[in-house]
């Protein structure tokens, strides 16, 4: 349970310059979320992933800057992109869950292509895509189970990257869509958790936190 | 009282929407559209923005979250099973959202609202009228904090309201299952404005 508007610690590495203890933070989230991807399902799911969604996690907490974070926000969503892709390809979906696939893929699709929208406004430039073989745990995946688990674990850490984000925007219209696009993260969660029988709404918050 | 009339009516409703002097988006077009370029009609806040403004927003959140609470009090006695779990479940959360709100309010120097002494819902006769109250309630809210988010002077508080705004949406997705309903129907959550 997620203390009433008691903001949680975040990796805030100004000018590149973090404390001992603010890597110790990054250092915890990192290897607990390793851990968790690890034990689920009994498979070993995308271990090798979780640093690149940590590391765009890391670059939104990491500027103040609106583009940088437009910039990081669009790798992630282009990444959530693959990976619904990936799963939808893999032919290990039910017919059902395919679709559920299908449509969460079109709507990360919207997310980057808005956001692509929105820097391009500001002047800036979208960074180069992701590879599928950036996410080398997407092969890893054996059964519906570990697909919706591997699901679970992005969607987690989109919404802690929008969560961090969200304190930081400048732009009125831009914290607008960003709460927009984490409600609609966190409805994915809900159909993803009661795939695989979780609780489907655990908190109170939904901050991407466990 | 009908529904759409409730929901146009509520006093809090409408403060928190004044507070927030912007318009809501209605859905993904507009927020693709949103997202690029002329802000003038919602300008950023900044960390500068006093408690005093930061005390009236939160204290509209917290009317409409101690209004949550009372609906879903008052909606449980006609749901059964586990749809009854879920309605304890987010009654829980629309409790701690306030207790949460109060809390901030407080922490700013302010006095938090109380619930009102008792409100004046549509006539509820079945768990699917419960259900779509609760639906309309929740994207009610969301629309409201949506909006009001700029306008609230400190990061900490715009991330936690986001926060908020990502639980009430799950809480949409649950509602909708529960009626047989595309439970994420859109790309962008924003909400209902009524």
């Amino acid at each position: 349970m997620v203390p009433p508007l008691v903001p949680r610690a975040r990796i805030l590495i100004a000018d590149g310059a973090a404390g001992t203890a603010q890597i110790a933070e990054f250092e915890r989230d990192r290897r607990e979320l390793i851990r968790r991807g690890l034990g689920l399902g009994g498979a070993v799911i995308a271990a090798s992933s979780i640093p690149l969604l940590l590391s765009v996690r890391n670059a939104f907490a990491a500027t103040d800057n609106d583009a940088d974070i437009l910039k990081s926000a669009i790798t992630l969503e282009r990444t959530a992109v693959l990976v619904y892709g990936a799963a939808i390809d893999s032919k290990l979906l039910s017919e059902g869950f395919g679709e559920v696939a299908r449509r969460f893929r079109d709507h990360e699709k919207e997310h980057a292509d808005a956001l692509i929208t929105a820097l391009t406004d500001l002047g800036g430039t979208p960074p180069a895509p992701p590879s599928a073989k950036d996410i080398e745990g997407l092969n890893d995946l054996k059964s519906q189970g570990d697909v919706a688990n591997f699901a679970i674990e992005l969607e987690m850490a989109s919404l802690a990257a929008y969560y961090d984000a969200q304190g930081k925007l400048a732009d009125a219209k831009l914290l607008q869509a960003g709460a927009s696009i984490m409600a609609n993260e966190a409805q994915h969660l809900v159909v993803l958790r009661q795939t695989v029988k979780r609780d489907r709404v655990p908190n109170a918050f939904e901050t991407g936190a466990k | 009282m009908d529904l759409d009339r409730f929901l146009r009516d509520p006093l809090s409703r409408r403060r928190f929407f004044r507070m927030s002097g912007v318009s809501v988006a209605g859905g993904s077009a507009m927020f693709l559209a949103a997202c690029g370029g002329d802000d003038t009609d919602t300008p950023a806040t900044g960390p500068d923005e006093s408690d005093a403004a930061d005390v009236e927003i939160l204290n509209s959140a917290l009317d409409l979250e101690l209004m949550a609470v009372a609906a879903y009090k008052a909606g449980a006695m006609l749901l059964k099973g586990e749809v009854l779990a879920v309605g304890r479940q987010f009654l829980e959360h629309e409790q701690e959202h306030a207790d949460g709100l109060a809390t901030a309010i407080k922490d700013a120097g302010g006095r938090p609202n109380r619930s009102k002494p008792s409100y004046d819902f549509p006539q509820l006769k079945s768990q699917t009228d419960v259900l779509r109250f609760a639906v309309d309630l929740e994207n009610t809210a969301i629309a409201a904090y949506i909006d009001a988010l700029p306008k609230l002077g400190k990061g900490d508080l715009r991330a936690t309201a986001s926060a908020i705004v990502a639980n009430e949406a799950e809480h949409v997705a649950v509602l909708l299952g529960a009626l047989g309903e595309q439970q994420v129907p859109d790309a962008f959550v924003v909400g209902k404005a009524a």
